[in-house]
Protein backbone atom coordinates (compact mmCIF):
# COMPACT_ATOMS: atom_id res chain seq x y z
CA UNK A 1 0.00 0.00 0.00
CA UNK A 2 2.64 2.54 1.06
CA UNK A 3 5.02 1.37 -1.61
CA UNK A 4 2.42 1.74 -4.33
CA UNK A 5 1.57 5.21 -3.14
CA UNK A 6 5.20 6.18 -2.95
CA UNK A 7 5.69 4.95 -6.48
CA UNK A 8 2.96 7.23 -7.68
CA UNK A 9 4.44 10.18 -5.84
CA UNK A 10 7.82 9.64 -7.33
CA UNK A 11 6.57 9.58 -10.89
CA UNK A 12 4.37 12.55 -10.22
CA UNK A 13 7.18 14.53 -8.69
CA UNK A 14 10.08 13.72 -10.91
CA UNK A 15 8.23 14.03 -14.20
CA UNK A 16 5.36 16.46 -13.84
CA UNK A 17 6.24 18.57 -10.85
CA UNK A 18 9.77 19.47 -11.70
CA UNK A 19 8.65 20.59 -15.14
CA UNK A 20 5.84 22.51 -13.55
CA UNK A 21 8.20 24.21 -11.18
CA UNK A 22 10.52 25.16 -13.99
CA UNK A 23 7.77 26.47 -16.27
CA UNK A 24 5.71 28.28 -13.72
CA UNK A 25 8.51 29.81 -11.74
CA UNK A 26 8.27 27.77 -8.69
CA UNK A 27 7.27 27.30 -5.25
CA UNK A 28 3.55 26.96 -4.63
CA UNK A 29 2.60 26.65 -8.29
CA UNK A 30 2.44 22.86 -8.36
CA UNK A 31 -1.02 21.38 -8.66
CA UNK A 32 -1.42 19.10 -5.65
CA UNK A 33 -5.23 18.93 -5.33
CA UNK A 34 -7.41 17.69 -8.19
CA UNK A 35 -10.89 18.94 -9.23
CA UNK A 36 -12.62 16.54 -6.82
CA UNK A 37 -10.61 17.89 -3.89
CA UNK A 38 -8.47 14.72 -3.73
CA UNK A 39 -4.83 14.98 -2.69
CA UNK A 40 -1.87 13.32 -4.47
CA UNK A 41 -2.17 10.25 -2.25
CA UNK A 42 -5.95 10.04 -2.71
CA UNK A 43 -6.88 11.49 0.66
CA UNK A 44 -9.56 14.11 1.24
CA UNK A 45 -8.45 17.39 2.88
CA UNK A 46 -9.31 16.26 6.42
CA UNK A 47 -7.92 12.71 6.23
CA UNK A 48 -4.96 11.34 8.16
CA UNK A 49 -2.41 8.97 6.64
CA UNK A 50 -2.61 5.34 7.85
CA UNK A 51 -1.08 4.97 11.33
CA UNK A 52 0.18 1.85 13.09
CA UNK A 53 1.67 1.85 16.58
CA UNK A 54 3.39 -1.03 18.33
CA UNK A 55 4.38 -0.98 21.99
CA UNK A 56 7.42 -2.67 23.56
CA UNK A 57 9.48 -3.14 20.40
CA UNK A 58 12.90 -2.65 22.06
CA UNK A 59 13.41 -5.41 24.62
CA UNK A 60 16.38 -3.80 26.40
CA UNK A 61 14.56 -0.49 27.05
CA UNK A 62 12.30 0.36 29.99
CA UNK A 63 9.68 1.58 27.56
CA UNK A 64 9.48 1.68 23.77
CA UNK A 65 7.16 2.16 20.83
CA UNK A 66 7.41 2.08 17.07
CA UNK A 67 5.14 4.04 14.81
CA UNK A 68 4.41 3.82 11.11
CA UNK A 69 2.64 6.96 9.95
CA UNK A 70 2.30 7.05 6.18
CA UNK A 71 5.83 6.17 5.07
CA UNK A 72 7.29 7.60 8.28
CA UNK A 73 8.82 5.03 10.57
CA UNK A 74 10.15 6.02 13.98
CA UNK A 75 11.17 4.26 17.16
CA UNK A 76 11.18 5.82 20.62
CA UNK A 77 12.80 4.32 23.70
CA UNK A 78 12.73 5.39 27.34
CA UNK A 79 15.39 4.58 29.93
CA UNK A 80 14.88 5.44 33.58
CA UNK A 81 14.17 6.96 35.97
CA UNK A 82 17.89 6.48 36.60
CA UNK A 83 20.69 8.28 38.40
CA UNK A 84 21.16 11.78 36.98
CA UNK A 85 24.53 11.80 35.30
CA UNK A 86 26.56 13.99 35.03
CA UNK A 87 25.82 15.11 38.57
CA UNK A 88 25.60 18.80 37.66
CA UNK A 89 22.36 18.29 35.69
CA UNK A 90 20.59 16.76 38.69
CA UNK A 91 17.77 18.74 40.35
CA UNK A 92 16.88 18.58 44.04
CA UNK A 93 13.13 18.66 43.55
CA UNK A 94 12.47 16.81 40.29
CA UNK A 95 13.75 14.51 37.58
CA UNK A 96 15.39 15.90 34.45
CA UNK A 97 14.16 14.81 31.05
CA UNK A 98 16.89 14.14 28.49
CA UNK A 99 15.26 14.04 25.06
CA UNK A 100 17.04 13.38 21.78
CA UNK A 101 15.49 13.41 18.32
CA UNK A 102 17.64 12.04 15.52
CA UNK A 103 17.28 10.97 11.92
CA UNK A 104 19.12 7.83 10.79
CA UNK A 105 21.48 8.38 7.83
CA UNK A 106 19.29 6.21 5.56
CA UNK A 107 16.00 7.83 6.62
CA UNK A 108 15.93 10.37 3.79
CA UNK A 109 16.22 10.25 0.00
CA UNK A 110 19.71 11.76 0.06
CA UNK A 111 21.86 10.29 2.80
CA UNK A 112 21.95 12.35 5.96
CA UNK A 113 25.33 12.85 7.61
CA UNK A 114 25.25 11.22 11.05
CA UNK A 115 25.35 13.42 14.10
CA UNK A 116 23.45 16.35 15.52
CA UNK A 117 22.59 19.38 13.47
CA UNK A 118 20.76 22.61 14.31
CA UNK A 119 17.44 21.21 13.17
CA UNK A 120 17.59 18.06 15.27
CA UNK A 121 18.74 20.05 18.30
CA UNK A 122 15.79 22.40 18.02
CA UNK A 123 13.34 19.54 17.59
CA UNK A 124 14.87 17.74 20.57
CA UNK A 125 14.35 20.87 22.64
CA UNK A 126 10.73 21.55 21.70
CA UNK A 127 9.91 17.85 22.11
CA UNK A 128 11.47 17.95 25.55
CA UNK A 129 9.51 21.09 26.44
CA UNK A 130 6.28 19.38 25.35
CA UNK A 131 6.94 16.18 27.31
CA UNK A 132 8.10 18.06 30.44
CA UNK A 133 4.65 19.62 30.52
CA UNK A 134 2.97 16.26 31.09
CA UNK A 135 5.53 13.97 32.77
CA UNK A 136 5.23 14.15 36.57
CA UNK A 137 8.91 14.87 37.09
CA UNK A 138 8.46 15.92 40.73
CA UNK A 139 7.88 12.27 41.63
CA UNK A 140 11.53 11.43 40.89
CA UNK A 141 13.86 13.95 42.56
CA UNK A 142 17.55 13.87 41.53
CA UNK A 143 16.97 11.39 38.74
CA UNK A 144 17.01 11.40 34.98
CA UNK A 145 14.60 10.02 32.39
CA UNK A 146 16.08 9.50 28.94
CA UNK A 147 13.86 9.66 25.86
CA UNK A 148 15.40 8.70 22.52
CA UNK A 149 13.55 9.27 19.26
CA UNK A 150 15.05 7.74 16.12
CA UNK A 151 13.51 8.39 12.72
CA UNK A 152 14.36 5.44 10.47
CA UNK A 153 12.28 6.51 7.48
CA UNK A 154 11.12 10.07 6.95
CA UNK A 155 8.13 11.33 4.99
CA UNK A 156 7.16 14.76 6.44
CA UNK A 157 5.93 15.38 9.95
CA UNK A 158 8.71 13.46 11.68
CA UNK A 159 8.70 15.76 14.72
CA UNK A 160 4.99 15.00 15.27
CA UNK A 161 5.52 11.30 14.67
CA UNK A 162 8.47 11.27 17.09
CA UNK A 163 6.66 13.18 19.83
CA UNK A 164 3.64 10.86 19.56
CA UNK A 165 5.87 7.77 19.71
CA UNK A 166 7.74 9.19 22.72
CA UNK A 167 4.45 9.62 24.61
CA UNK A 168 3.55 5.98 24.02
CA UNK A 169 7.06 4.85 25.02
CA UNK A 170 6.81 6.86 28.27
CA UNK A 171 3.48 5.20 28.99
CA UNK A 172 5.05 1.81 28.25
CA UNK A 173 7.83 2.63 30.73
CA UNK A 174 5.20 3.29 33.39
CA UNK A 175 6.24 6.92 33.87
CA UNK A 176 3.31 8.88 35.40
CA UNK A 177 1.93 11.54 33.04
CA UNK A 178 -1.07 13.82 33.25
CA UNK A 179 -1.87 12.92 29.64
CA UNK A 180 -0.19 11.58 26.48
CA UNK A 181 0.87 14.21 23.97
CA UNK A 182 -0.59 13.65 20.49
CA UNK A 183 1.05 15.58 17.73
CA UNK A 184 -0.27 16.30 14.24
CA UNK A 185 0.59 18.87 11.56
CA UNK A 186 -1.90 20.49 9.22
CA UNK A 187 -1.16 23.05 6.57
CA UNK A 188 -2.12 24.59 3.26
CA UNK A 189 -1.52 23.49 -0.28
CA UNK A 190 -2.84 25.24 -3.42
CA UNK A 191 -4.88 27.47 -1.11
CA UNK A 192 -6.66 24.49 0.45
CA UNK A 193 -6.21 23.71 4.13
CA UNK A 194 -5.33 20.02 4.58
CA UNK A 195 -4.75 17.74 7.54
CA UNK A 196 -1.51 15.78 8.10
CA UNK A 197 0.80 16.99 5.32
CA UNK A 198 2.70 14.38 3.32
CA UNK A 199 6.15 14.90 1.84
CA UNK A 200 5.09 16.61 -1.38
CA UNK A 201 2.60 18.84 0.41
CA UNK A 202 5.25 19.74 2.96
CA UNK A 203 7.76 20.59 0.21
CA UNK A 204 5.46 22.56 -2.06
CA UNK A 205 2.83 23.76 0.43
CA UNK A 206 2.21 27.27 1.67
CA UNK A 207 1.93 26.62 5.40
CA UNK A 208 2.71 24.04 8.09
CA UNK A 209 1.17 24.06 11.57
CA UNK A 210 2.42 21.26 13.85
CA UNK A 211 0.69 21.04 17.23
CA UNK A 212 0.94 18.87 20.34
CA UNK A 213 -2.49 18.34 21.88
CA UNK A 214 -3.50 16.77 25.19
CA UNK A 215 -6.51 14.73 24.12
CA UNK A 216 -8.19 14.57 27.54
CA UNK A 217 -8.37 18.34 28.05
CA UNK A 218 -7.78 19.79 24.58
CA UNK A 219 -4.84 21.79 25.99
CA UNK A 220 -1.68 22.38 23.97
CA UNK A 221 1.94 21.72 24.90
CA UNK A 222 3.65 22.06 21.52
CA UNK A 223 3.06 24.60 18.79
CA UNK A 224 5.05 25.69 15.77
CA UNK A 225 4.05 27.26 12.49
CA UNK A 226 5.59 28.58 9.34
CA UNK A 227 4.08 29.88 6.14
CA UNK A 228 1.03 31.98 5.40
CA UNK A 229 -2.52 31.39 6.69
CA UNK A 230 -5.53 33.72 6.78
CA UNK A 231 -7.44 33.83 10.09
CA UNK A 232 -10.08 31.47 8.64
CA UNK A 233 -7.48 29.07 7.25
CA UNK A 234 -5.64 29.13 10.55
CA UNK A 235 -8.82 28.19 12.42
CA UNK A 236 -9.48 25.35 9.96
CA UNK A 237 -5.94 23.95 10.33
CA UNK A 238 -6.20 24.25 14.10
CA UNK A 239 -9.52 22.36 14.13
CA UNK A 240 -8.11 19.65 11.86
CA UNK A 241 -5.24 19.11 14.29
CA UNK A 242 -7.45 19.00 17.39
CA UNK A 243 -9.82 16.51 15.77
CA UNK A 244 -7.04 14.38 14.30
CA UNK A 245 -5.41 14.23 17.73
CA UNK A 246 -8.49 12.46 19.07
CA UNK A 247 -8.31 9.88 16.27
CA UNK A 248 -4.56 9.30 16.81
CA UNK A 249 -5.11 9.05 20.56
CA UNK A 250 -7.48 6.14 20.00
CA UNK A 251 -4.75 4.32 18.07
CA UNK A 252 -2.24 5.02 20.86
CA UNK A 253 -4.60 3.70 23.55
CA UNK A 254 -5.43 0.64 21.44
CA UNK A 255 -1.70 -0.11 20.98
CA UNK A 256 -1.14 0.07 24.75
CA UNK A 257 -4.24 -2.03 25.41
CA UNK A 258 -2.93 -4.52 22.88
CA UNK A 259 0.16 -5.00 25.00
CA UNK A 260 -1.27 -4.72 28.48
CA UNK A 261 -4.94 -5.65 28.08
CA UNK A 262 -7.78 -3.48 29.31
CA UNK A 263 -8.39 -0.33 27.31
CA UNK A 264 -11.85 1.18 27.28
CA UNK B 1 30.08 3.77 25.94
CA UNK B 2 30.05 3.76 29.71
CA UNK B 3 32.44 1.23 31.13
CA UNK B 4 30.25 -1.24 32.98
CA UNK B 5 31.38 -2.34 36.40
CA UNK B 6 31.92 -6.05 36.11
CA UNK B 7 30.72 -7.72 39.26
CA UNK B 8 32.93 -10.60 40.27
CA UNK B 9 29.74 -12.50 41.06
CA UNK B 10 28.70 -12.56 37.40
CA UNK B 11 32.14 -13.77 36.32
CA UNK B 12 32.11 -16.51 38.94
CA UNK B 13 28.62 -17.58 37.93
CA UNK B 14 29.53 -17.72 34.22
CA UNK B 15 32.64 -19.66 35.04
CA UNK B 16 30.72 -22.24 37.10
CA UNK B 17 28.23 -22.64 34.25
CA UNK B 18 31.07 -23.11 31.75
CA UNK B 19 32.57 -25.86 33.92
CA UNK B 20 29.25 -27.71 33.58
CA UNK B 21 29.13 -27.01 29.82
CA UNK B 22 26.14 -24.68 30.31
CA UNK B 23 25.33 -21.11 29.38
CA UNK B 24 23.44 -18.45 31.27
CA UNK B 25 20.41 -18.61 28.93
CA UNK B 26 20.45 -22.40 28.54
CA UNK B 27 22.10 -22.54 25.10
CA UNK B 28 24.83 -24.93 24.04
CA UNK B 29 28.37 -23.65 23.40
CA UNK B 30 27.91 -23.17 19.64
CA UNK B 31 24.17 -22.35 19.57
CA UNK B 32 22.99 -19.01 18.26
CA UNK B 33 19.92 -17.19 19.49
CA UNK B 34 16.68 -17.17 17.53
CA UNK B 35 17.31 -15.33 14.28
CA UNK B 36 14.86 -13.39 12.13
CA UNK B 37 15.71 -11.35 9.04
CA UNK B 38 13.41 -8.78 7.46
CA UNK B 39 14.23 -7.62 3.93
CA UNK B 40 13.78 -3.96 2.88
CA UNK B 41 11.79 -2.65 5.84
CA UNK B 42 12.95 0.94 5.14
CA UNK B 43 11.55 2.43 1.91
CA UNK B 44 13.87 5.46 1.84
CA UNK B 45 17.00 3.31 1.83
CA UNK B 46 18.05 1.80 -1.52
CA UNK B 47 18.34 -1.53 0.26
CA UNK B 48 17.78 -2.42 3.90
CA UNK B 49 17.53 -5.24 6.39
CA UNK B 50 16.41 -5.71 9.96
CA UNK B 51 18.12 -8.50 11.87
CA UNK B 52 16.87 -9.77 15.23
CA UNK B 53 19.03 -12.16 17.24
CA UNK B 54 17.30 -12.79 20.56
CA UNK B 55 16.90 -9.33 22.08
CA UNK B 56 19.51 -7.74 19.79
CA UNK B 57 17.89 -5.73 16.99
CA UNK B 58 19.73 -3.83 14.25
CA UNK B 59 18.94 -2.12 10.97
CA UNK B 60 21.26 -1.64 8.02
CA UNK B 61 20.43 0.79 5.24
CA UNK B 62 22.26 1.19 1.94
CA UNK B 63 22.57 4.62 0.32
CA UNK B 64 24.35 5.66 -2.88
CA UNK B 65 26.22 8.84 -3.73
CA UNK B 66 28.10 9.88 -6.83
CA UNK B 67 31.74 10.77 -6.26
CA UNK B 68 34.84 11.48 -8.30
CA UNK B 69 37.00 8.33 -8.35
CA UNK B 70 40.36 8.49 -6.60
CA UNK B 71 43.11 9.57 -9.04
CA UNK B 72 45.02 6.29 -8.60
CA UNK B 73 41.87 4.22 -9.23
CA UNK B 74 39.93 6.10 -11.92
CA UNK B 75 37.82 3.06 -12.83
CA UNK B 76 36.58 2.19 -9.36
CA UNK B 77 33.66 3.15 -7.19
CA UNK B 78 33.83 3.26 -3.43
CA UNK B 79 32.48 1.52 -0.36
CA UNK B 80 32.00 3.09 3.04
CA UNK B 81 30.68 1.46 6.19
CA UNK B 82 29.69 3.24 9.34
CA UNK B 83 28.20 1.85 12.51
CA UNK B 84 26.23 4.01 14.89
CA UNK B 85 25.68 2.95 18.46
CA UNK B 86 23.24 5.62 19.49
CA UNK B 87 21.84 5.90 23.01
CA UNK B 88 18.50 4.54 21.80
CA UNK B 89 19.95 1.03 21.87
CA UNK B 90 20.83 0.58 25.50
CA UNK B 91 20.93 1.93 29.01
CA UNK B 92 24.73 1.98 29.05
CA UNK B 93 25.12 4.13 25.92
CA UNK B 94 25.80 7.82 26.11
CA UNK B 95 25.44 10.51 23.48
CA UNK B 96 28.56 11.93 21.94
CA UNK B 97 31.01 11.45 19.12
CA UNK B 98 31.44 7.91 17.70
CA UNK B 99 32.98 5.63 20.32
CA UNK B 100 36.08 3.54 19.56
CA UNK B 101 33.80 0.48 19.83
CA UNK B 102 31.44 1.71 17.12
CA UNK B 103 34.36 2.65 14.85
CA UNK B 104 35.87 -0.80 15.31
CA UNK B 105 32.50 -2.39 14.52
CA UNK B 106 32.06 -0.41 11.32
CA UNK B 107 35.57 -1.19 10.18
CA UNK B 108 35.36 -4.92 10.89
CA UNK B 109 32.06 -5.19 9.01
CA UNK B 110 33.60 -3.14 6.17
CA UNK B 111 36.64 -5.39 5.86
CA UNK B 112 34.61 -8.58 5.64
CA UNK B 113 32.54 -7.20 2.79
CA UNK B 114 35.33 -5.36 0.98
CA UNK B 115 37.90 -8.16 1.09
CA UNK B 116 35.47 -10.87 0.05
CA UNK B 117 35.15 -9.10 -3.30
CA UNK B 118 31.38 -9.59 -3.24
CA UNK B 119 31.00 -6.04 -4.51
CA UNK B 120 32.57 -5.42 -7.91
CA UNK B 121 34.04 -1.93 -7.49
CA UNK B 122 34.87 -1.71 -11.21
CA UNK B 123 31.17 -2.10 -12.01
CA UNK B 124 30.47 0.97 -9.87
CA UNK B 125 32.30 3.26 -12.28
CA UNK B 126 30.01 5.44 -14.41
CA UNK B 127 32.49 7.64 -16.30
CA UNK B 128 36.18 6.71 -15.73
CA UNK B 129 38.00 9.43 -13.82
CA UNK B 130 34.84 11.48 -13.45
CA UNK B 131 31.89 9.72 -11.89
CA UNK B 132 31.52 6.58 -9.83
CA UNK B 133 29.08 5.25 -7.28
CA UNK B 134 29.92 5.30 -3.63
CA UNK B 135 28.01 2.62 -1.75
CA UNK B 136 27.38 3.55 1.87
CA UNK B 137 26.46 0.91 4.43
CA UNK B 138 24.96 2.49 7.54
CA UNK B 139 24.65 0.14 10.50
CA UNK B 140 22.16 1.30 13.09
CA UNK B 141 21.46 -0.43 16.41
CA UNK B 142 18.02 -0.32 18.01
CA UNK B 143 18.46 -2.82 20.84
CA UNK B 144 21.84 -4.06 22.11
CA UNK B 145 21.73 -7.39 23.90
CA UNK B 146 25.17 -8.46 22.74
CA UNK B 147 27.00 -9.55 19.58
CA UNK B 148 26.22 -6.50 17.48
CA UNK B 149 29.07 -7.43 15.12
CA UNK B 150 27.31 -10.49 13.69
CA UNK B 151 23.96 -8.72 13.54
CA UNK B 152 25.50 -5.83 11.57
CA UNK B 153 27.49 -8.15 9.32
CA UNK B 154 24.46 -10.23 8.43
CA UNK B 155 22.14 -7.24 7.97
CA UNK B 156 24.77 -5.57 5.76
CA UNK B 157 25.07 -8.43 3.29
CA UNK B 158 21.28 -8.94 3.17
CA UNK B 159 20.74 -5.21 2.56
CA UNK B 160 23.41 -5.16 -0.17
CA UNK B 161 21.90 -8.16 -1.92
CA UNK B 162 18.55 -6.37 -2.03
CA UNK B 163 19.79 -2.91 -2.98
CA UNK B 164 18.73 -1.06 -6.12
CA UNK B 165 21.18 1.43 -7.65
CA UNK B 166 19.15 4.67 -7.96
CA UNK B 167 20.55 5.67 -11.36
CA UNK B 168 17.35 7.40 -12.50
CA UNK B 169 17.34 9.76 -9.55
CA UNK B 170 20.92 10.81 -10.35
CA UNK B 171 20.21 11.03 -14.10
CA UNK B 172 22.75 8.38 -15.10
CA UNK B 173 20.60 5.68 -16.69
CA UNK B 174 18.08 3.18 -15.42
CA UNK B 175 17.81 1.72 -11.93
CA UNK B 176 19.30 -1.74 -11.59
CA UNK B 177 19.90 -4.22 -8.77
CA UNK B 178 23.34 -3.92 -7.17
CA UNK B 179 25.27 -7.01 -8.33
CA UNK B 180 26.48 -9.00 -5.32
CA UNK B 181 28.19 -12.21 -6.36
CA UNK B 182 29.52 -13.73 -3.13
CA UNK B 183 28.36 -13.96 0.42
CA UNK B 184 30.71 -13.06 3.28
CA UNK B 185 29.30 -13.91 6.72
CA UNK B 186 30.74 -12.96 10.09
CA UNK B 187 30.73 -15.23 13.13
CA UNK B 188 31.85 -13.96 16.53
CA UNK B 189 33.10 -15.92 19.51
CA UNK B 190 33.52 -14.58 23.03
CA UNK B 191 35.52 -16.15 25.80
CA UNK B 192 33.09 -16.64 28.67
CA UNK B 193 34.02 -18.49 31.83
CA UNK B 194 37.29 -19.64 30.26
CA UNK B 195 35.95 -21.06 26.99
CA UNK B 196 34.75 -19.64 23.70
CA UNK B 197 31.03 -19.48 22.94
CA UNK B 198 29.17 -18.40 19.80
CA UNK B 199 26.80 -15.38 19.71
CA UNK B 200 27.33 -14.05 23.23
CA UNK B 201 24.53 -12.16 24.90
CA UNK B 202 25.29 -8.83 26.54
CA UNK B 203 25.47 -10.50 29.95
CA UNK B 204 28.14 -12.85 28.61
CA UNK B 205 30.01 -9.96 26.99
CA UNK B 206 30.06 -7.98 30.24
CA UNK B 207 31.20 -10.99 32.28
CA UNK B 208 33.53 -12.39 29.62
CA UNK B 209 36.96 -11.68 28.16
CA UNK B 210 38.34 -11.42 24.64
CA UNK B 211 36.34 -11.84 21.46
CA UNK B 212 37.25 -13.09 18.00
CA UNK B 213 35.42 -12.18 14.81
CA UNK B 214 35.79 -14.35 11.72
CA UNK B 215 34.40 -13.48 8.31
CA UNK B 216 34.23 -16.34 5.84
CA UNK B 217 33.09 -16.15 2.25
CA UNK B 218 32.20 -18.73 -0.37
CA UNK B 219 34.03 -22.09 -0.29
CA UNK B 220 35.31 -21.39 3.22
CA UNK B 221 37.70 -18.59 2.23
CA UNK B 222 38.78 -16.38 5.12
CA UNK B 223 38.30 -12.66 4.51
CA UNK B 224 38.69 -10.88 7.81
CA UNK B 225 39.69 -11.57 11.37
CA UNK B 226 39.65 -9.38 14.43
CA UNK B 227 40.60 -10.07 18.01
CA UNK B 228 39.14 -7.60 20.47
CA UNK B 229 39.56 -6.85 24.18
CA UNK B 230 42.12 -8.07 26.67
CA UNK B 231 42.84 -11.78 26.71
CA UNK B 232 45.07 -14.63 25.57
CA UNK B 233 43.99 -17.52 23.39
CA UNK B 234 45.76 -20.63 22.15
CA UNK B 235 46.16 -21.92 18.61
CA UNK B 236 44.05 -24.94 19.61
CA UNK B 237 41.21 -22.68 20.75
CA UNK B 238 41.37 -20.81 17.45
CA UNK B 239 41.20 -24.09 15.52
CA UNK B 240 38.12 -25.04 17.47
CA UNK B 241 36.23 -21.83 16.75
CA UNK B 242 37.33 -21.82 13.11
CA UNK B 243 35.74 -25.25 12.72
CA UNK B 244 32.57 -24.02 14.43
CA UNK B 245 32.58 -20.90 12.22
CA UNK B 246 32.81 -22.90 8.98
CA UNK B 247 29.76 -24.88 10.02
CA UNK B 248 27.74 -21.83 11.10
CA UNK B 249 28.66 -19.74 8.04
CA UNK B 250 27.32 -22.37 5.65
CA UNK B 251 24.08 -22.55 7.66
CA UNK B 252 23.70 -18.78 7.55
CA UNK B 253 24.51 -18.62 3.83
CA UNK B 254 21.69 -21.05 3.21
CA UNK B 255 19.30 -18.98 5.34
CA UNK B 256 20.19 -15.80 3.41
CA UNK B 257 19.91 -17.57 0.05
CA UNK B 258 16.43 -18.78 0.95
CA UNK B 259 15.09 -15.37 2.00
Amino acid sequence: MHRALRGEFRVFLTVENTECVMKMGGYGDVQMIDEDGKRVDGRGPGDLRPIEIEVGVVPVADGSASIRWGANYAIATVYGPMEAHPRKISRQERAVLDVRYNMAPFSTTDRMRPGFNRRSREISKVTSDALESVVQLELYPRSKIRVEIEVLCAEAGTRCVGLTAASVALADAGIPMTDMVVSVASGKINGVVVCDLNKEEDNYGEADLPMGVLPNTGDLVFLQMDGDLSPEEFQQAWDYNVNAAQAVHEIMVAALADRYGGGE
Amino acid sequence: MANPLVPGLLRDHLSELADRDERVDGRGQWDGRELTIEVNPLPNAEGSAKVTMGDTIVFVGIKFQIQTPYPDRPNQGGLMTSAELRPVAGRHYEPGPPSPESIEMGRVVDRGIRESGCLDVDALCIIPGEKAWQVIIDCFAISDDGNMFDAFGLAAIVALKNAIVPAERFDVGEDYPLPISLMPIMCSYHKVGGRFVYDASREEEVGGDERIHITLGDDGHVHSLQKGLKGVFTAAEFDEIMTAARQRVSELQEIVNNL
